[in-house]
């Protein structure tokens, strides 16, 4: 089903940092939400979560790093039953084994803490977490900024594999449009807490209208290789 | 010229970095790429003369390098300055503590070069953006113009409109000042995009020293295929058919 | 792990060996004659010289410092903690007495800490700088600044001479001890409020928290598996000071409340110039300190793993 939001918006110390956005996200779309720092697209991102999961949608939350989303002194086991529970589901009820080898985490020792995984082990059983319920839709803050290139890489390959045949629907929040390129469909382009541009990724990358996504889709990469 | 050779750093009893050896030519720009935990760091710690290595050598054009005080610019631009002092106040430490001569108009030079309004100097790092205070952080190492100046992941704080501008600023600045630049970053577009040479470490070894562009178009060994792969997929490089 | 606790076993020797070795130089080097000390305390009257240097002789006074203390050390070796020159009757049956005094009083006046400020914190973290808060604070603050000797004469006006619910004096029924339990437990619980507060604030601000809110864990159990452990780590580490507080309390309040304990045994020890039993007491405090500690780093391992991994 289609996930429809209508006027969300952010106040922080009297400062509007969010103003009145709606949004619209299909079943299995991939949409990219890209601003330079600053521009309010986590706070979207929160934002957007909260009022889905306040009307009873199921959304999972991918943060930056994979300390934002784990517990240092709990083992890999306990958040998953924790998060099972959380879910209302049977403890073991849920294809642990299945999500585990799509994103080839299936060696980890469950009853390690996560610093006894690498940090892409980590993000990727982050992800998996995510993944428990069949989500309407995950939201991946900058999941990739905390990992080395090569883990990065292989991290949103093995999420775009696993994503595939799920009905659920992605937003990828980053500042790098080079990043989201490759990844998304539909691209939002935030400023200064708006949403000043939305559209296909090609058409927003090759005829960017707005100040804002000129200047991403101008720096979107450092070089292009003739290969 | 920067020349390394054969240094070898030992942390108890792992071995840090094995047999390294490279150069750097007055005025150029060395990229040195890897994933963390390959020893980028410690290299940086090293020629910096904040340990002492086990073995090979680390010259400026033959003398020890803390001869010529090499500057370094950090990762974290905002923790890289005492919070309660004022960014003009940090600035004028390595002025006042080398006894150096700095006039107003190399100031504003400088700051124009780095596009940065003066009085954003008389704020604190907290009071600025992280880009700025990145500007800054660099201001900071030109200040006593330095011939070599080391860069530990100078980019990775900031997103990525501020990187390229950013890294457009240091080149065009290195054009005026001619100092050499030793650039720690993993990330591989930035290397291939500024800098002259790109050596890769791996596990504390040096896998490969290229020229930047043989090095995107070929590279000799499987890892750095790997790398330069993982650069295309993250959309840092891009490929034109 | 077996590495970790050899380093702290080794501590925990040089701990003992210093302690020992400390006490008995300054006994031996305390103004006055310790002969004459041990036959006034012995006999309870004024003597002439020759009685004193044949207790001299007779204690081993004579000797070297060195000689002595080897003298003192060599049977505890083997468990034997020797006679009491001045009692004549062998040292750990009296001791023995004095810890049964003195270990009930110390757990349950941890008791009593544990009992009032855990839920106390609680209270106050409720709602942290509301009215609850502010309160436990300066509950608390006061608690710290109220000597025991001071609390201890209060709950006796109190409790014994006002509304004559409690005894106040001696030992000799388990009701005895519940003043004395207060008088101490309320000075624990009094820092133990102010590190379990800001240790429960502290480990709120952990940085995976709005992570496990947004994952749908519902707030009892982010507080009871998240910020509980979290909130222990520096719990733990100042139960051990905790512990050296509640030592040198008890001495104070066994006098005041007239308890056969550890801290009476102590007081008339030293004036007696009985270095058997001074002794006796040294090497059990820090055996109890050494044992604690230990206890204290072997719990830090189980609840923070990470103490001790080498690249955590």
């Amino acid at each position: 089903m289609t996930l429809n939001v209508t006027g969300l918006s952010a106040v922080r110390s009297g400062r509007t940092i969010l103003h009145p956005t709606t949004l619209e996200i299909p079943p299995r779309s991939r949409i990219g939400l890209v601003g330079a720092s600053g521009s309010g697209k986590s706070t979207l991102g929160h934002v957007l979560i909260d009022d889905l999961r306040a009307r009873g949608y199921n959304v999972a939350h991918v943060p930056q790093s994979p300390d934002e989303a784990l517990d240092p002194l709990r083992s890999m086991a306990f958040h998953w039953r924790e998060a099972e529970m959380a879910l209302g589901l049977a403890t073991g009820s849920t294809d642990r084994v299945g999500l585990f080898r799509a994103l080839k985490i299936e060696g980890g020792d469950m009853r390690k803490r996560p610093w006894g995984w690498s940090r892409g082990m980590q993000q990727r059983f982050v992800i998996a977490m995510a993944l428990i319920g069949a989500p309407d839709l995950i939201v991946l803050d900058e999941p990739t900024s905390a990992l080395d290139p090569v883990v990065a890489a292989t991290t949103m390959d093995l999420l775009s594999v696993t994503l595939k045949d799920r009905n659920t629907a992605m937003l990828l929040i980053t500042h790098d449009l080079g990043l989201a390129a490759r990844r998304v469909d539909t691209l939002m382009v935030m400023d200064e807490g708006r949403l000043v541009e939305r559209g296909r990724t090609e058409d927003i990358l090759e005829n960017p209208q707005t100040r804002a996504a000129k200047s991403l889709s101008a720096h979107r990469s450092w070089l292009a290789l003739p290969c | 010229m920067l020349t390394v050779s054969n240094l070898r750093v030992k942390r108890g009893a792992r071995v840090t970095l094995h047999d390294i050896s490279l150069s750097l030519p007055a005025g150029k720009t060395l990229a040195v790429v890897g994933e963390s935990g390959a020893g980028k760091s410690t290299l940086i710690a090293a020629i910096l003369g904040l340990l002492k290595p086990s073995g090979g050598q680390i010259a400026w054009n033959g003398a020890p390098t803390r001869m010529v005080r090499p500057a370094l610019v950090m990762q974290e631009p905002r923790a890289a300055f005492n919070p309660v002092l004022s960014l003009r106040q940090s600035i004028m430490e390595p002025v006042v503590a080398q006894n150096i001569k700095l006039t107003q108009e190399r100031l504003q030079r400088l700051c124009a070069g780095l596009e940065l309004p003066l009085d954003i100097l008389d704020r604190r790092p907290g009071q600025v953006s992280i880009g700025q205070a990145q500007r800054v952080g660099i201001l900071r190492a030109l200040i006593a113009s330095p011939p070599l100046i080391l860069f530990d992941e100078p980019l990775s704080a900031l997103d990525a409109v501020a990187q390229k501008h950013t890294a457009r600023l240091i080149s065009d600045l290195q054009g005026e000042e001619g100092f050499a630049a030793l650039i720690v970053t993993h990330d591989l577009g930035y290397a291939v995009a500024h800098a002259d040479q790109i050596a890769v470490l791996k596990a504390g070894r040096i896998e490969e020293i290229a020229d930047s562009e043989t090095f995107a178009l070929n590279p000799r060994s499987e890892y750095c295929r790997t790398l330069r792969d993982a650069a295309i997929a993250l959309g840092a490089l891009e490929a034109v058919a | 792990m077996i590495k970790a606790v050899c380093g702290l076993l080794l501590r925990a020797f040089v701990v003992l060996s210093g302690a020992t070795i400390l006490t008995f130089a300054l006994l031996w080097n305390a103004p006055g004659d310790p002969a004459q000390a041990i036959a006034m305390a012995r006999f309870d009257a004024l003597l002439t010289d020759e009685v004193v240097d044949q207790v001299r002789q007779e204690v081993g006074l004579d000797r070297s410092f060195w000689q002595a203390f080897w003298a003192w050390l060599g049977p505890l070796l083997t468990l034997d903690l020797g006679f009491s020159a001045v009692t004549g009757r062998p040292v750990w049956p009296d001791l023995a007495a004095a810890i049964s005094y003195t270990f009930p009083l110390a757990f349950s006046s941890l008791a009593v800490g544990l009992a009032v400020s855990v839920p106390l914190a609680l209270l106050a973290t409720k709602r942290p700088g509301g009215w609850m808060d502010r309160l436990a604070v300066a509950a608390a603050s006061l608690g710290n600044a109220i000597p025991a000797y001071w609390l201890g004469l209060i709950l006796i006006l109190l409790f014994s001479v006002k509304l004559a619910w409690l005894p106040a004096l001696g030992a000799s029924t388990p009701a005895h001890a519940i003043l004395p339990a207060l008088t101490l437990g309320l000075g624990v619980a009094a820092s133990l409020t102010r590190i379990i507060r800001s240790g429960i604030l502290e480990a709120r601000g952990q940085p995976f928290l709005p992570a496990f809110r947004r994952r749908g864990i519902v707030e009892k159990s982010i507080g009871r598996d998240h910020v509980a452990p979290h909130a222990a780590i520096p719990v733990v580490t100042v139960l051990g000071l905790e512990l050296a507080f509640l030592l040198e309390g008890l001495v104070l309040v066994e006098v005041i409340f007239g308890r056969p304990g550890l801290g009476t045994f102590l007081v008339q020890a030293i004036l007696a110039r009985d270095f058997a039993h001074v002794q006796a007491v040294v090497v059990l405090t820090a055996l109890v300190f050494v044992a604690v500690n230990l206890a204290i780093d072997l719990t830090y391992r189980i609840v923070d793993p990470r103490i001790g991994e080498s690249d955590a």
